[in-house]
């Protein structure tokens, strides 16, 4: 267990490294921060200063050492608009974005994965085809329209939620509405259709034919390993979880990690991107970690596969 | 045993001291003002408050409700300056101002403003450097780009200074308007820890005060009854940040904001078929213009540049992309520049065959012409820009439109490789020089970078600037113009920008012709 850990982190600490290198590269690649932060108005030598003393005089590469450098003594610099500890910067972000993204993710598992399971148990049924038609819909609108959408019913025609800010409990209801459909019916299609499979295997109609009671094979067989796609999904919703959501927060004006790297990106306030993009690659990294110690517990077969590979 | 102690006999008494000499700031107890919310795109580009740090449009939305100048602006009448910190300003010679200051003029933390306070807002610590604080570098660059002959403020009494320049200025009255000269508390900014962390949150003396602010998020300004004009009409002014234009028209419509700004044109009927909203603003003293580099191979040549210039069909685009809410001006130059508008200027008229004939006289060949264009940094610039791309392939020139990110992409590679871009202008002062000069003389960034420069323009910069014969300077500019766009075009005028405010339809306010938002008591009521 413990080397399959070890390569595990090693192979995350690579994932880390190169996505912090592309977003470095490229950042860098794509317009002079000095020019988008200074304005089109800028004088020269304004430009000029502004580059001098934020490092950007300096070729690329002492740029990259000297950021992993200042990475790895816990230095992640300063927001180049205006002035602050991008750690400060970051975190004071992740509050407002988990609000709206925790409540999401257990509105995505309480409503997807049930749904997902009695729809693949009621194949067919009226009930399958509308939890299926609710998903499609799900995945298939974009959360911007949705978005739209709820706040037209329920902010502008009703009057009953705020529709945008951060005033009260009440502003996050929209927002997590749109992400929790959204989520759930990602999650209810994945179940419904590892579910699907689960039941026509073999041991299914096995423990059937044994005369355990129906709610007994489903529980104790289809569910455990159907959870394995399931849990995959999960994982990628669990990475996300301090991300934020971009487009939601930009339709809701909910100032999360979202927004800010949307901001950050659009001003090119290089600091703040890598340290966010640090952060959810580090959350991403953890999570996927964290399915694949999942994985073994839940298919202790996975273990086997991984040590069999090793030989 | 009561249980009170000297020690709480006294806490209590200096507390109440303190909340009776503490500045006074409005409560929902106090009074029936109304507050209200504006929705606007951003609130600040550069997350700071502080006006030397953030040049911009919608830096300039805000910073008149919480900071004032010496010299103020009537933005919503003539644009003439106007007595602000300052009673009354004297010419001693053509290098030196005197200004007499307000009395009992107070900062939002409570003290009063003195002349010290004056000159060391103008000072080194808070603009040049060289002082006791470290001054962001382009601090220094913004502030002598604003005051490029400022020398020093003497003070010559409790309320009077003397502004000292190093050479002769024929606006240097209407540079102390500037959004740079907000006059900042001394003792305030010597507290902060730094420059940035005072830049996040000045204490200045504008009606309302900086009670919160959440960068990229939420501005709370809060009325302060202490103000020279007397108790503000609000008792709250919120800026929300929300940067989806549906979202800040969802946010009025919901009654979760009272003004919605940076309405689009094509949104303004949307808006107002709902009877208890109505779109106010128009065009505004900032003009759209496309900008050439001749620098570039092919544009080096002023026939082409000439050409372009022809084949811009500007009605077209205020008819179609505008409804008609703006319009064009006669040039780089508004109306309130008073005796120096040339009432007779014309932009270079919409000819495509004179185009084509200058073409020919060129000799251009087809080479390719790079035009870099941000999508919609400016209202319908994409839709704007695809207009002159199809006039100018109609008459020949070959313009390869090129959709960028920001405005570094904009100046990216050497000055050959960049053709055209958009740009905008705009003007405070009812003269020409600051504008102009500014922007296109010796001192602007497109000399500086070589992307136009004209001898004899700018020999003329310097004399409109240097001159203190009005007719003269008159002639001179009237001469600028012909050369920057007709001769040897820098530029081509699009239109005047507009800006324009959804507001709930009950409440009287009048729009600046600028972005400023103004919140005084001069122009509210509901």
């Amino acid at each position: 267990m413990l080397q399959y850990l070890l390569s595990r982190l090693l192979r995350a600490a690579v994932s880390i490294v190169m996505v912090v290198t592309f977003v470095f590269v490229v950042l860098r690649m794509s317009g002079d921060p000095a020019t988008v932060i200074m304005g089109a108005d800028a004088p020269p030598e304004a430009i000029d200063a502004f580059r001098k003393a934020w490092g950007l005089d300096q070729p690329l590469w002492v740029q990259y050492f000297a950021f992993f450098e200042a990475v790895f003594s816990g230095e992640l610099g300063r927001s180049m608009r205006d002035g602050r500890d991008v750690v400060a910067v970051v975190l004071e972000r992740v509050p407002s974005t988990l609000a709206l993204t925790i409540p999401a993710f257990f509105v995505n598992i309480a409503v997807g994965i049930p749904a997902g399971v009695y729809a693949a148990l009621h194949r067919n049924s009226l009930i399958d085809r509308c939890v299926m038609v609710m998903a499609v819909t799900g995945f298939a609108v974009p959360s911007f329209i949705l978005a739209m959408l709820l706040v037209l019913i329920f902010s502008v025609t009703l009057g009953w939620l705020p529709s945008a800010g951060q005033d009260s409990w009440r502003n996050a209801i929209l927002p997590i509405a749109t992400m929790g459909f959204g989520g759930a019916a990602l999650l209810a299609r994945f179940t419904r259709s590892a579910m699907l499979e689960v039941l026509g295997q073999s041991y299914i109609r096995t423990a059937s034919a044994k005369g355990l009671p129906w709610s007994a094979v489903v529980w104790r067989h289809a569910l455990q390993n159907a959870a394995i796609p399931t849990i995959t999904i999960i994982g990628f919703m669990l990475g996300g979880l301090v991300a934020g959501a971009v487009v939601v927060e930009s339709v809701f004006s909910w100032p999360g990690v979202g927004r800010l790297l949307v901001v950050s990106v659009a001003n090119r306030d290089l600091a703040v991107v890598q340290a966010v993009v640090l952060m959810i690659a580090m959350t991403m990294v953890a999570a996927n970690m964290v399915v694949d110690v999942l994985y073994g517990l839940v298919d202790p077969r996975m273990q086997g596969q991984a040590r069999a590979a090793r030989r | 045993m009561t249980g009170i102690t000297r020690r709480h006999l006294l806490s209590v008494s200096a507390a109440s001291t303190a909340a009776f000499a503490m500045p006074r700031f409005a409560s929902a107890q106090s009074t029936e003002r109304p507050a209200v919310t504006v929705a606007v795109q951003r609130i600040s580009n550069s997350n700071t408050l502080e006006m030397l740090t953030e040049q911009s449009n919608v830096g300039t939305r805000i910073y008149t409700s919480y900071a004032e100048t010496l010299i103020g602006n009537n933005w919503i009448g003539d644009m003439s300056l106007q007595p602000q910190l300052a009673t009354s300003w004297k010419r001693v010679d053509d290098q030196t101002v005197d200004v007499d200051l307000r009395e009992g003029v107070k900062f939002h933390n409570g003290d009063v403003m003195t002349a010290e306070d004056v000159a060391f807002s103008y000072g080194p610590d808070r603009m040049w450097g060289g002082g006791t604080v470290e001054v962001p570098e382009n601090v220094k660059v913004v502030a002598r780009q604003a005051l490029p002959a400022f020398e020093r403020i003497e003070v010559l009494g409790p309320h009077k200074i003397r502004l000292h320049n190093s050479s002769i200025d024929p606006v240097l009255e209407g540079r102390l308007s500037g959004s740079i000269g907000m006059i900042v508390s001394k003792r305030a900014f010597m507290e902060a820890k730094s420059w940035m962390d005072w830049a996040r949150r000045p204490i200045t003396t504008g009606p309302y005060a900086i009670t919160e602010y959440k960068p990229d998020s939420v501005l709370t300004l809060s009325a302060f009854d202490d103000h020279w004009e007397g108790r503000p009409p609000l008792r709250q002014v919120r800026f929300v940040e929300t940067p989806e234009t549906a979202s800040r028209i969802n946010l009025l419509r919901s009654g979760g904001a009272d003004f919605a700004c940076d309405i689009p044109p094509d949104q303004i009927a949307t808006v107002e078929a709902d009877k208890r909203f109505k779109v106010v603003g128009g065009p505004i003293n900032n003009t759209r213009y496309t900008v050439f580099n001749k620098s570039h191979p092919v544009l080096a040549n002023p026939l082409v540049r000439q050409a372009l210039t022809h084949s811009v069909d500007r009605n077209l685009i205020v008819e179609s992309l505008w409804s008609g809410r703006t319009e064009v001006p006669r040039g780089l130059q508004w109306s309130f520049y008073g005796d120096f508008y040339i009432a007779d200027h014309e932009n270079p008229a919409y000819d495509p065959d004179k185009a084509r004939a200058l073409l020919r006289k060129a000799g251009y060949n087809g080479e390719p012409i790079p035009y870099r264009v941000l999508n919609d940094y400016y209202t319908a610039q994409t839709a704007t820009a695809q207009i002159n791309t199809e006039n100018w392939r109609a008459v020949g020139l070959n313009i390869k439109l090129q959709m960028v990110e920001n405005w570094g992409q904009i100046s990216e590679g050497g000055p050959e490789t960049r053709g055209i871009h958009d740009w905008s202008a705009a003007a405070s002062l009812p003269d020409p020089y600051v504008q102009m000069s500014g922007s296109w003389g010796p001192l602007g960034s497109p000399w500086k970078s070589n992307q136009w420069r004209n001898e004899e323009f700018g020999k003329l910069s310097q004399e409109l600037g240097s001159s203190t014969d009005k007719t003269r300077r008159i002639a001179v500019w009237r001469r600028m113009l012909q050369i920057i766009e007709i001769e040897d075009p820098a530029y081509v005028v699009l239109h005047r920008n507009a800006s324009f405010t959804a507001k709930r339809a009950d409440i009287k306010w009048t729009p600046a012709q600028s972005f400023v938002m103004d919140f005084r008591r001069h122009n509210w009521s509901a």
